[in-house]
């Protein structure tokens, strides 16, 4: 079975745009939330939320509709990976063997959301021409392809919160079973209103700041951004000569079979993801050096994903690190565990793991080392990288040094 | 050496019929499902015809509890997950449940429920807005629901990949027991019918004029018909159907998907990218178009996909795209979307089992352009390997082998 490396990353988030500045405000703890710009709040108990500020759209779009697309985070981001890569627009690659899979949790919710706001009578009036074109999930993805020249396999993973791990697990097998040699995926997510009053109806919602792991954890912010990554076999990597970040182990997925909404109490789920993750990669609890963790700063699913990591490293729960970039760039929903995972692979290269913030109060059921509010140089060979969803749709992936 | 992967278990909630057997047997008579549309107010639209689920009875299938929260699309997919689970004379025990997976494509999801909810949230305001109101409306909480209804541990994925999404869910399927990650997987599509799907397919013109009927390959064709539905399959590791001595309908041998895009794309690419997914899915069978029995074809009624579909057959069959028989059920069911390659995939199965080709029905006028062998009459035939094409309009082209267990 062909290896599968990172050659290319990028990505669009609430603190930075581009790798390296994105890079530098997750190690110096830079807090991305801000007061909510995307529609007006006044009518909500929350006002906070992580935006991607002072973007400027890199790209021509059709019209006013489409501009305001998950795909002007996605396109930036994959632009950012592609150039990264080497692979430019791919022409000089075979392109029936390069894919493209992206997660999202809401789609293109918001240009729905945008016409049907000033117009609110009749829900045909959120459909225009420019809505039409977007609206299915999987223009998500063909506008990429498009873009940039792919004409192999394509799919938007919709997973709620583990949608952009999902999309890596989908293409890795690709790339395992030799049917492809290039994928690019990820995850992009806009803030819809939607979604907003989903999380804060559902009193999910933190009222001003995001604090993973903390005893006064209030819940999540809400965030937007994408995450993007070039993968490929490693023959084709080196073929080009290409600069590797890091080795796609592997993934572990689950589901809890067990509500809706809420987590399984004890983590059943979470901890069969990351077993099998690190069966996959056929690597021990040992072998660990960081948990990129899914950390929402929601109080069940901090505890439950602590007493997940206890069950799986044992003795060793203690010791290795855990953080989570939602305190940072807030849950940026089926983005999330796209973006963790460029993440997990710039721990790797820069040897470097990023703070968990807001981290004040310790709490006696989350009692291990997250990271806690200042970021830390230490040798970095290998990452897990956990994304647990509503539902109980849970995947881990491991990145590791080549 | 490949795991075999074979279907076990069919089930089916569809504008023809619920349950496999009603399905087929419409089908096969050619008793279209087309009519006006009576679960949308279409009052300011021209176009009125649809193929809609009727007679659905959840309660038989779901039982009563938390039923009144579950959209429609929630309700298809339960209701024929369930059927297929039976079907398939399936046990999910504590042990299985470990090894089972749900991996279902839908193109929109419940994207109008969401919609709806956010349509309720303007005009009410969002604090009252109840919260039960949310339950499903996640893209993928129709999937939550079922995983959570039969307590399936090993993993619940929703794609979408437009008209080709349950098409991808299958081929998917089939690669994650190859790969051992699953045992028993739930898969196939599902898609409602909706003011948002409907919108779409109005604005951008794809939908029938006139009488508005299917008739795909017909020269007189000019868009197609709205449909919706869910059809689910039991997809299991074939050592696993057998040491069960579970009846197998067929087995799934090959998938291929390939993109051509549209917005930059030439007719000529179009119908090569087309082309070249038939030949990745039979390579990926292990076999050759010298063994296709039957070609379940994309055709939709649509005047430029038809066409391009015709001209990828003929490239790749040559003089014998003269000779294989070539049938499009969207003449009878319409187009269902993300479940249509879901409906295809039933119905290549139950051709296999049964030694019989259902109809194109409304095919009259013999479009030159597509000159293919279009079987406009119920036709007996024995069936060992049938070739399925799911194409999108966006460019998305996904194929699958179905083929006799042996």
């Amino acid at each position: 079975m062909p290896r599968v490396v990172v050659t290319g990353l990028g990505l669009v988030i609430a603190n930075g745009i581009g790798v390296t500045n994105a890079w530098n405000a997750l190690m110096n703890g830079k807090d991305g939330t801000a007061e909510l710009k995307s529609f007006d709040s006044s009518q909500y108990k929350v006002h906070r939320a992580c935006e991607v500020k002072d973007f400027k759209i890199d790209t021509v779009f059709e019209n006013e509709t489409t501009a305001n697309t998950i795909h002007k985070y996605t396109y930036t981001a994959a632009k950012e990976a592609l150039r990264d890569s080497g692979l430019g627009d791919i022409a000089r690659s075979n392109r029936e063997r390069a894919g493209i899979a992206i997660g999202t949790l809401a789609g293109e919710l918001p240009p729905f959301e945008y016409l049907l706001r000033n117009t609110p009578e009749d829900k045909a009036n959120g459909l225009d021409m420019g809505v039409a074109l977007t609206y299915p999930p999987s223009s998500i993805t063909t506008l990429l392809s498009e873009d940039f020249g792919f004409e192999g396999p394509n799919m938007v993973s919709l997973n709620a919160c583990s949608s952009g791990n999902h999309a890596i697990a989908w293409a890795l097998d690709l790339l395992h079973e030799g049917t492809v040699d290039v994928m690019l995926v990820g995850g992009g997510e806009l803030i819809p209103q939607t979604e907003f009053t989903h999380f804060h109806n559902l009193k999910a919602l933190a009222p001003d700041k995001c604090q993973p792991f903390d005893k006064e954890r209030k819940g999540l912010v809400i965030g937007e951004g994408a995450g993007i990554m070039v993968l490929e076999t490693l023959d084709s990597a080196k073929k080009r000569d290409a600069e590797i970040y890091a080795e796609l182990k592997g993934y572990g997925m689950s589901c809890d079979g067990h509500h809706m909404t809420a987590p399984h109490p004890e983590g059943a789920g979470a901890i069969v993801a990351m077993s099998n993750a690190l069966s996959m990669a056929n690597l021990s609890y040992e072998d660990v050096d960081y948990i990129n963790a899914h950390g929402t700063g929601t109080p069940l699913n901090d505890r439950m994903e602590t007493l997940a990591i206890k069950s799986i490293f044992k003795e060793r729960a203690n010791e290795i690190p855990v953080s989570s970039i939602k305190s940072m760039i807030g849950h940026t929903m089926g983005a999330a565990s796209a973006i963790e995972s460029v993440v997990s692979c710039l721990a790797i290269n820069n040897n470097a793991i990023p703070p968990t913030i807001h981290y004040e109060t310790p709490d006696p059921e989350c009692d291990l080392d997250y990271v806690p509010n200042e970021g830390r140089e230490t040798e970095v060979n290998c990452v897990i990288n956990n994304s647990f969803a509503f539902g109980g749709n849970n995947v881990t992936n491991i990145f590791s040094k080549l | 050496m490949k795991k075999k992967v074979v279907i076990t278990g069919i089930g089916v909630v569809s504008p023809l019929g619920i349950g496999h057997q009603d399905f087929w047997n419409n089908l096969v008579s050619g008793n279209s499902a087309i009519a006006p549309m009576e679960g949308l107010d279409l009052s300011k639209y021209e176009s009125k015809n649809g193929a809609e689920v009727k007679d659905l009875n959840t309660e038989d299938f779901l039982g009563r509890k938390g039923l009144r929260y579950l959209n429609n699309g929630t309700k298809f997919l339960g209701s024929s997950a369930k059927m297929a689970v039976d079907d398939a004379n399936l046990e999910i025990d504590d042990e299985l449940s470990n090894h089972t997976g749900i991996l279902i494509g839908s193109s929109l999801g419940n994207f109008a429920q969401t919609t709806d909810y956010f349509h309720d949230i303007i005009r009410e305001g969002p604090s009252e807005v109840s919260p039960m109101k949310s339950y499903d409306v996640a893209l993928n909480s129709s999937v939550n629901y079922v995983s959570v209804f039969f307590k399936m541990k090993s993993f619940a994925r929703t794609i979408s990949s437009g008209f080709t999404s349950g098409t991808d869910a299958i081929g998917n399927a089939v690669k994650l027991i190859q790969n051992g990650k699953a045992k028993v997987i739930i898969a196939g599509g599902v898609e409602q019918i909706s003011l948002d799907l409907y919108m779409i397919f109005y604005l951008q013109k794809m939908l029938a004029t006139g009488n508005e009927i299917s008739m795909p390959f017909d020269k007189r064709r000019d868009g197609f018909i709205m449909s919706e539905g869910s059809y689910i399959f039991v997809m299991e590791e074939a050592e696993h159907a057998q040491s069960r001595g579970a009846k197998i309908y067929g087995e799934i041998s090959g998938y291929g998907s390939l993109f051509s895009g549209n917005r930059k794309s030439d007719i000529e690419k179009r119908v090569e990218k087309a082309c070249n997914a038939m030949k990745l899915c039979i390579d990926d069978a292990g076999t050759s178009q010298d063994n296709i029995d039957l070609i379940s074809a994309n055709g939709n009624s649509g005047k430029l996909s038809d066409l391009i579909e015709a001209n990828a057959v003929k490239e790749l069959f040559g003089e014998k795209s003269e000779e294989i028989p070539v049938h499009a059920i969207k003449s009878t069911l319409g187009e269902s979307y993300g479940a249509s390659g879901a409906a295809q995939t039933a119905s290549a199965l139950l051709s296999i089992n049964n030694g019989l080709v259902p109809p194109t029905i409304n095919y009259d006028e013999k479009d030159p352009e597509c000159n293919l062998n279009i079987v406009n009459e119920k036709h007996e035939r024995n069936t060992n390997t049938v070739l399925i094409n799911s194409f999108d309009l966006s460019g998305n082209n996904s194929c699958l082998i179905i083929k006799k267990h042996e």
